[in-house]
C-alpha cells in the first residue's frame, strides 16, 4: 500500500472502530497489519485532542483499557436496561469531549445502552435544561449542571446519595463517594442539605506564568497580591509593546467578567453577600478589590474588556502576555506546540495569598466560600423526570468512577479531576511532561488549590440572574466609562442585586 | 361571442380563493395563532421556579413593564438599530443593485458571489466579524488602526462604536438581500417606458425618480417590511459579538426577552417582552403601510 | 441604458470593486479555516501569507485528506464529526423551501386574481405572523411538538421553517403575480380554460423569476435559521448554524474548525443559489408579453 492509501485505510478503521462498528481487537489487528502497533505509532505523547475534542489519535484509543471488573459488573447490572438510550445536554467540556469522542463507546458495548450526548455552549446548556424542568417531561435523563446554576435545579434531580443507598444492586463496586474531594462536594454538589449531583469536573482558578520572561526579569512566583501585581508591572514595563503584564476575561454582560471580579473582591477579604443576604461588594474591602483590579487592568491589553475566557486563553497562546490567574484548563492547551507559541514555557501555581483575610462562610451569605482560586465546577445528575431513572445512573456513575476519570484526564483536554485518588495515578503522572498538548503538570497546583484557596460563589435561586446579568452588565459599564467612580458602580449594583434578591 | 354568456358561471365557480388559500390558512393557524394566544396566557402569568408551576399573576408582568427602565432603554436600542440599519440597507441595495444589474459579461458572477453573504447563518457571521474586530487580533481593528481612523481603542468597548460594530455585521449580511431583490425587481420591468423615456431624452436620475421608483414601489416596499421586521428581532450580532455591552449599549428587546424566558426562567415577563414588542412591530408596519399607501 | 464603452468599462471596475469589499470577509473566513491554530491569531493578521494545512476540515468531515506529513492526524469520530449535520441542514433546507413555496404560490395567485373581502387586512395578517419575537413562537412550539411526537424530527423542523417563511414567499409572489397582466388570465378563462389551468399553463411559467428569487430567499433562511433548530432538536438532527456552536468549548473557541464548516457550508446553499438564479432573466415576465 502507498503511503496515502495506508493513511485512508488508517482512518477508515479507525472511525469505525471510535463509532463502536469494530471492537478493539480486530481493530488492533488490523492496524497491526499496517505495521502500526501502538508502540511503533509513538504517539502516545501526543495530545489526542487537539485540545478540543476534534479527533482522536489511534494509539490513545487502542491505549484504552477500561477496568475489566467495572465493565463485567456493569454488563450483567445493565442487562435490564438494554436497548434504552439515555440523554445529556452538556457544555463542551474536557471530561464530555473525552466521553463522547473516545470512551462512550465502552460503556455502550457493555451494557447496551444507548448514549446520546448533545455537546452545546453553557448558555444554550442552561436553556435546555429550562425547557426540561420546566415542562417536566424528561426529555434528558442526565443534567449537566453547573455550580451557579446549582439552587435553581435542586428540586429537579435526585440525589446520588439517596440513590446509591436505595438502589443497592445498582450500586457501582469500589464507587467510593468519599473519594471526592470534599471541598468539591460542598462546592458544586450540595445545595442546603441536597446533594444535586456527582461532582464532574472542577477548572478553577491558578496563577500561570511565562517562566522564561520570569527568569529574564528575575521575578519570583508571586505569593502575595502586592507581588502579582509588581510582577505585572514589572513585565508590562519591560516587555511593552510586544507582551502585557497580564490580561483578563472581562467581557460585558458575560459570566467571566463576574468570575474575575470575584477573585479580586474575595481576595482583599471581601465578599458578595453578607450574613443579611444584602450585597455587600460596595463595602471598604470590595472598594480596595475595585482599586486593585483598576491598577491591575492598566498593565493588560486593549480587548480585555471584550474577551471572555476565550480571549483571554488565545491571548496567552499567542505569547503576548506575561501572567494570568485564571483557568486551569487552559494549561495543557498551552502547551500544545500545534496551536501556542508557548508550549513548555508555561508554569503553574496555586494562587497568590489574600491581602486581608477570606471572610468566613459566617460572614458571607447564601453559602458563598469566598478564596482566591474561583471554582466553575459542573456536575452530573440524574433527572428527577427521567424515564430510564436506572440506566441513566449507571451512566453517571460509570462517568464519574475512578477509572473513567483516569482515561478522561489521560486523553488530555486539560480537565480537572473531582477525585482524590485520580491525581496520584501513575498514568497521570506520567503524562506531565513539559510541552507537550495533553500536559498534567499543573495538576499538583490545582489540587492544592482546590484544598487550600478554593473559593464558591453563592448559591440562591436569583444566583443564575445576578451572576449572567446584573453584575457583569454593570460591571461592564463601569469599564465602559459610564460611572464616575468605583464606589457609584458598587452603589448601583448593590440597589440592583438586593431588589433582585427581595423581588423572589 | 354568443356562447359567453354560458361559460360565465363555470368562471364563477373556478373564481372561489378558498382552496387555494386552505394549506396557508391551516399552517399559520397551528403555528402562529396557537403561539399567539399561548403567550398572552404566559403574560398572565408567572413561572414560580421553587414550585416548577405557573401561578396567575394577573396585569402584574404588564406593570412591570412600562416601569422598566432597562425595557426602555432596550426599546431604544433595537430602534435606533433598526432605523439605522434599514436606511443603510436600502439606500445602499438600491445603488449596488442599479450598479450590478447588467447583462455585460462577468455581472452574473458579481451578482452569484454577493449572495454568499447571505448563506452564512448569522450566528456564524456574528462570531466572523468578532475575529475580526477583535482588538488584538481583528484585520478589520488592523486596517483602521494602520489607516488612522482608529487610535487606540476597542471597536466593541466604547459605548457607541460597540453599536457601530454590531451594525457593520448586520449590514454586511444583509444589503445583498436587499440587493437580490432589487435585481430580480428590476428584471421584471417592462422595457418600452425606459425606451420611449430615453427617446424623450429623459435624464438617468428623471428615469429613476420617474418610472424605476414608481414602478418599483411594491417590491420596494416589501423588501423594506421584511427586513424591518427582522431588523427589529435581531439577536444573533449582539448575543454573539457583545452580549448587550458593554453595559446596556447594545442591548437589544429580543435578547432582553430571550434572557428573561431562558436564563432567568422569567417565561410569563418573557412572553410580556415579546409581546409588546410584537405591538410595537404592529404599529410601525402599520404606519409604514398606510404612508406609503399599500394596499395588497 | 446605453453606455459607452468607457462608462461601461468604469461600471465594470465600480461593481466589481463594491463586491471585492463584501467578499473580503469570506475570503477571511475561509483563510482562517486553512490556518494552523496560532497562525489565526497571529500579529498582525495574516491575510495573504500563512502555511494552508487541511487539519480543520479533516477533523470537521472525518476524512484523511492525505495532505498532512505522517501521520498525526487521523479524524474518527469526535464532538467535530459535521457530515451528517451538513446533510440534516440540506434536508431541512430543500424540502422547507419547496413546501412553503408550494403553499405560497397557490395562495399567491388567489391573492392577486381574486378579489377577498378583507385582503387587505388577511395579507397583512400573513405578514404579522412573522412579527414574533422567535424566542416566543419557540417555547409554544416545544410543547406541541412534544406532544405530538415532532421533537427532534426533520419533519418538524421542516414544517416550522416553512411557516416561517410564509409571509416572505406569500408576499413576494403575490407582487411578482401582480406584475403580470391579468388580460391573459382573463382571455383564457373566457376561452373555457380552468383558473388551475391557466395558473399551471400560463402564470406560472411567466413568474418563474419571481419563484426562483422567493425559492432562494427561502432556502437561505432556513439555511441560517438558528433558534428553532437549536429549540427543537436534540440529538437526531441538528443544522449548521447550531452545531456551529459545538466549536465554542470551555476552553476556547475552535475557530479553525468553525471556519472550516462555515467555508463548507457556503457551498450547497451557493449552488443552489447559482442553480436557481439562471431563471432571472430579463424581461421573462411582462416583456415577453408585448408581442
Amino acid at each position: 500500500m502507498n503511503p496515502i492509501d495506508r493513511k485512508l485505510y488508517l482512518a477508515s478503521i479507525t472511525d469505525r472502530y471510535v463509532k463502536g462498528k469494530m471492537d478493539r481487537r480486530s481493530f488492533l489487528r488490523a492496524a497491526g497489519k499496517l505495521g502500526l502497533g501502538a508502540g511503533v505509532l509513538g504517539l502516545s505523547s501526543m495530545m489526542p485532542f487537539g485540545g478540543r475534542g476534534g479527533f482522536i489519535s489511534p494509539a490513545a484509543a487502542a491505549e484504552i483499557e477500561p477496568d475489566a471488573e467495572m465493565m463485567a459488573w456493569l454488563k450483567e447490572t445493565a442487562k435490564p436496561f438494554a436497548g434504552q438510550t439515555v440523554r445529556l445536554a452538556t457544555e463542551s467540556t474536557p471530561p464530555s469531549n473525552a466521553i463522547n469522542s473516545a470512551l462512550k463507546p465502552f460503556f455502550e458495548a457493555a451494557t447496551g445502552i444507548k448514549v446520546e450526548i448533545e455537546v452545546l455552549p453553557l448558555e444554550q446548556v442552561l436553556q435546555k435544561l429550562t425547557l426540561d424542568v420546566a415542562s417536566g417531561l424528561g426529555t434528558y435523563d442526565l443534567y449537566y449542571i453547573d455550580q451557579s446554576w446549582m439552587a435553581s435545579f435542586s428540586g429537579d434531580v435526585i440525589d446520588p446519595r439517596e440513590k446509591y443507598a436505595a438502589s443497592t444492586d445498582l450500586a457501582m463496586p469500589n464507587y467510593n463517594m468519599d473519594d471526592f474531594l470534599p471541598a468539591l462536594v460542598d462546592g458544586i454538589s450540595m445545595y442546603e442539605d441536597t446533594m444535586v449531583g456527582v461532582p464532574y469536573d472542577i477548572p478553577i482558578f491558578i496563577t500561570m506564568y511565562r517562566a522564561d520572561i520570569y527568569e529574564e526579569l528575575g521575578l519570583k512566583v508571586p505569593t502575595t497580591m502586592d507581588e502579582y501585581m509588581a510582577n505585572a508591572v514589572a513585565i508590562q514595563q519591560a516587555k511593552q509593546p510586544e507582551i502585557y503584564g497580564t490580561n483578563g476575561q472581562m467581557k460585558s454582560g458575560h459570566y467571566s467578567l463576574e468570575c474575575d471580579w470575584t477573585a479580586w473582591l474575595w481576595a482583599h477579604g471581601g465578599s458578595i453577600f453578607g450574613p443579611d443576604g444584602k450585597f455587600t461588594g460596595n463595602d471598604e474591602a470590595g472598594l480596595a478589590a475595585m482599586e486593585y483590579w483598576i491598577k491591575l487592568k492598566e498593565n493588560m491589553p486593549e480587548g480585555v474588556t471584550t474577551w471572555t475566557w476565550d480571549g483571554q486563553g488565545q491571548s496567552m497562546a499567542q505569547g503576548i502576555i506575561g501572567q494570568a490567574l485564571s483557568w486551569g484548563e487552559f494549561f495543557p492547551f498551552w502547551d500544545n506546540p500545534e496551536a501556542s507559541k508557548v508550549s513548555g514555557l508555561m508554569e503553574a501555581a496555586v494562587p497568590p495569598a489574600p491581602k486581608a483575610p477570606l471572610r468566613t462562610t459566617a460572614q458571607t451569605g447564601y453559602g458563598e466560600i469566598p478564596g482566591v482560586g474561583h471554582q466553575g465546577g459542573s456536575s452530573l445528575a440524574v433527572s428527577k423526570y427521567s424515564k430510564n431513572e436506572d440506566a441513566a445512573w449507571l451512566f453517571a456513575q460509570w462517568a464519574t468512577s475512578f477509572d473513567t476519570q483516569v482515561y478522561i484526564t489521560t486523553l488530555g483536554g486539560g480537565t480537572g479531576p473531582t477525585r482524590k485518588s485520580v491525581y496520584d495515578d501513575p498514568r497521570i503522572k506520567a503524562n506531565s511532561k513539559k510541552g507537550i498538548g495533553g500536559t498534567t503538570r499543573h495538576l499538583d497546583a490545582v489540587r492544592d488549590t482546590i484544598a487550600n484557596h478554593m473559593g464558591s460563589e453563592p448559591d440562591l435561586p436569583q444566583w443564575a440572574e445576578l451572576s449572567n446579568d446584573t453584575i457583569p452588565v454593570e460591571l461592564g459599564r463601569f469599564w465602559a466609562g459610564d460611572y464616575d467612580s468605583p464606589k457609584a458602580a458598587m452603589d448601583s449594583i448593590a440597589e440592583k442585586v438586593d431588589s433582585i434578591v427581595a423581588r423572589g | 361571442m354568443t356562447s359567453l354568456p354560458l361559460r360565465a358561471p363555470r368562471i364563477f365557480i373556478s373564481d372561489r380563493p378558498l382552496p387555494w388559500l386552505i394549506p396557508l390558512i391551516a399552517i399559520l393557524v397551528v403555528f402562529a395563532l396557537y403561539p399567539f394566544f399561548y403567550n398572552i396566557y404566559l403574560s398572565l402569568h408567572e413561572f414560580v421556579p421553587r414550585k416548577r408551576e405557573l401561578i396567575f399573576v394577573g396585569i402584574e408582568n404588564w406593570e412591570r413593564l412600562f416601569e422598566d427602565s432597562r425595557m426602555w432603554g432596550a426599546l431604544w436600542i433595537t430602534l435606533l438599530y433598526t432605523g439605522i440599519c434599514l436606511a443603510i440597507q436600502l439606500v445602499l441595495g438600491m445603488v449596488i443593485a442599479l450598479l450590478i444589474d447588467s447583462d455585460d459579461p462577468g455581472f452574473g458572477i458579481l451578482r452569484g458571489l454577493l449572495t454568499l453573504t447571505l448563506v452564512i447563518p448569522p450566528a456564524i457571521t456574528g462570531m466572523m466579524f468578532l475575529l475580526m474586530e477583535d482588538a488584538q487580533f481583528g484585520v478589520i481593528t488592523y486596517f483602521l488602526q494602520s489607516m488612522g481612523f482608529l487610535t487606540g481603542g476597542s471597536i466593541l468597548a466604547n459605548n457607541t462604536s460597540a453599536l457601530v460594530g454590531v451594525m457593520l455585521a448586520d449590514i454586511w449580511q444583509w444589503t445583498p438581500f436587499m440587493v437580490l431583490i432589487f435585481v430580480a425587481g428590476l428584471r421584471a420591468l417592462p422595457t418600452d417606458p425606459f425606451e420611449s423615456a430615453m427617446i424623450d431624452g429623459a435624464s438617468s436620475w428623471q428615469i429613476f425618480r420617474r418610472l424605476t421608483l414608481p414602478m418599483m414601489s411594491k417590491v420596494i416596499a416589501i423588501a423594506v417590511l421584511i427586513r424591518g421586521i427582522d431588523l427589529f428581532r435581531t439577536f444573533d450580532y449582539v448575543y454573539v459579538m457583545t452580549s448587550g455591552g458593554p453595559g446596556t449599549s447594545t442591548y437589544t428587546l429580543s435578547l432582553y426577552a430571550w434572557q428573561q424566558t431562558f436564563s432567568f426562567i422569567k417565561w410569563g415577563y418573557g412572553a410580556t417582552i415579546s409581546l409588546f414588542a410584537l405591538f410595537v412591530i404592529l404599529i410601525a408596519a402599520n404606519i409604514f403601510v398606510s404612508l406609503t399607501k399599500t394596499r395588497w | 441604458m446605453l453606455l459607452s464603452p468607457t462608462q461601461r468599462l468604469l461600471r465594470a471596475f465600480a461593481a466589481w470593486a463594491v463586491v471585492a469589499l463584501f467578499v473580503f470577509p469570506i475570503y477571511y473566513w475561509i483563510t482562517v479555516a486553512f490556518k494552523v491554530e496560532r497562525e489565526i491569531f497571529s500579529l498582525p493578521p495574516k491575510v495573504f501569507q500563512f502555511t494552508p494545512s487541511w487539519k480543520s476540515f479533516e477533523e470537521v468531515f472525518g476524512v484523511s485528506l492525505g495532505f498532512e506529513n505522517g501521520l498525526e492526524v487521523i479524524p474518527g469520530g469526535g464532538n467535530f464529526y459535521m457530515t451528517p449535520r451538513l446533510v440534516d441542514s440540506i434536508v431541512v433546507a430543500f424540502f422547507s423551501t419547496i413546501l412553503a413555496v408550494a403553499i405560497a404560490v397557490l395562495a399567491a395567485y388567489a391573492l392577486s386574481r381574486m378579489r377577498i373581502k378583507g385582503q387587505h387586512h388577511f395579507v397583512f395578517w400573513i405578514l404579522s405572523t412573522r412579527m414574533m419575537p422567535p424566542v416566543a413562537v419557540a417555547i409554544p412550539m416545544f410543547f406541541i411538538y412534544k406532544n405530538f411526537g415532532l421533537l427532534d424530527t426533520h419533519i418538524g423542523i421542516i414544517l416550522i421553517h416553512a411557516l416561517m417563511n410564509m409571509p416572505l414567499a406569500v408576499l413576494l409572489l403575490k407582487s411578482f403575480f401582480d406584475d403580470i397582466p391579468t388580460e391573459i388570465d382573463e382571455a383564457a378563462l373566457i376561452d373555457g380554460a380552468s383558473r388551475f389551468l391557466i395558473f399551471r399553463k400560463i402564470v406560472l411559467p411567466m413568474a418563474m423569476g419571481g419563484i426562483a428569487a422567493t425559492a432562494v430567499l427561502c432556502f437561505i433562511f432556513s439555511w441560517t435559521e438558528f433558534l428553532f433548530v437549536l429549540t427543537l432538536t436534540q440529538t437526531s438532527l441538528k443544522t449548521v448554524p447550531v452545531v456551529s456552536s459545538t466549536f465554542v468549548t470551555s476552553t476556547g473557541t475552535a475557530w479553525g474548525n468553525m471556519a472550516a464548516l462555515g467555508t463548507a457550508a457556503m457551498l450547497p446553499a451557493f449552488i443552489f443559489v447559482l442553480l436557481v438564479q439562471k431563471n432571472l432573466v430579463r424581461g421573462l415576465t411582462l416583456g415577453s408579453l408585448k408581442q
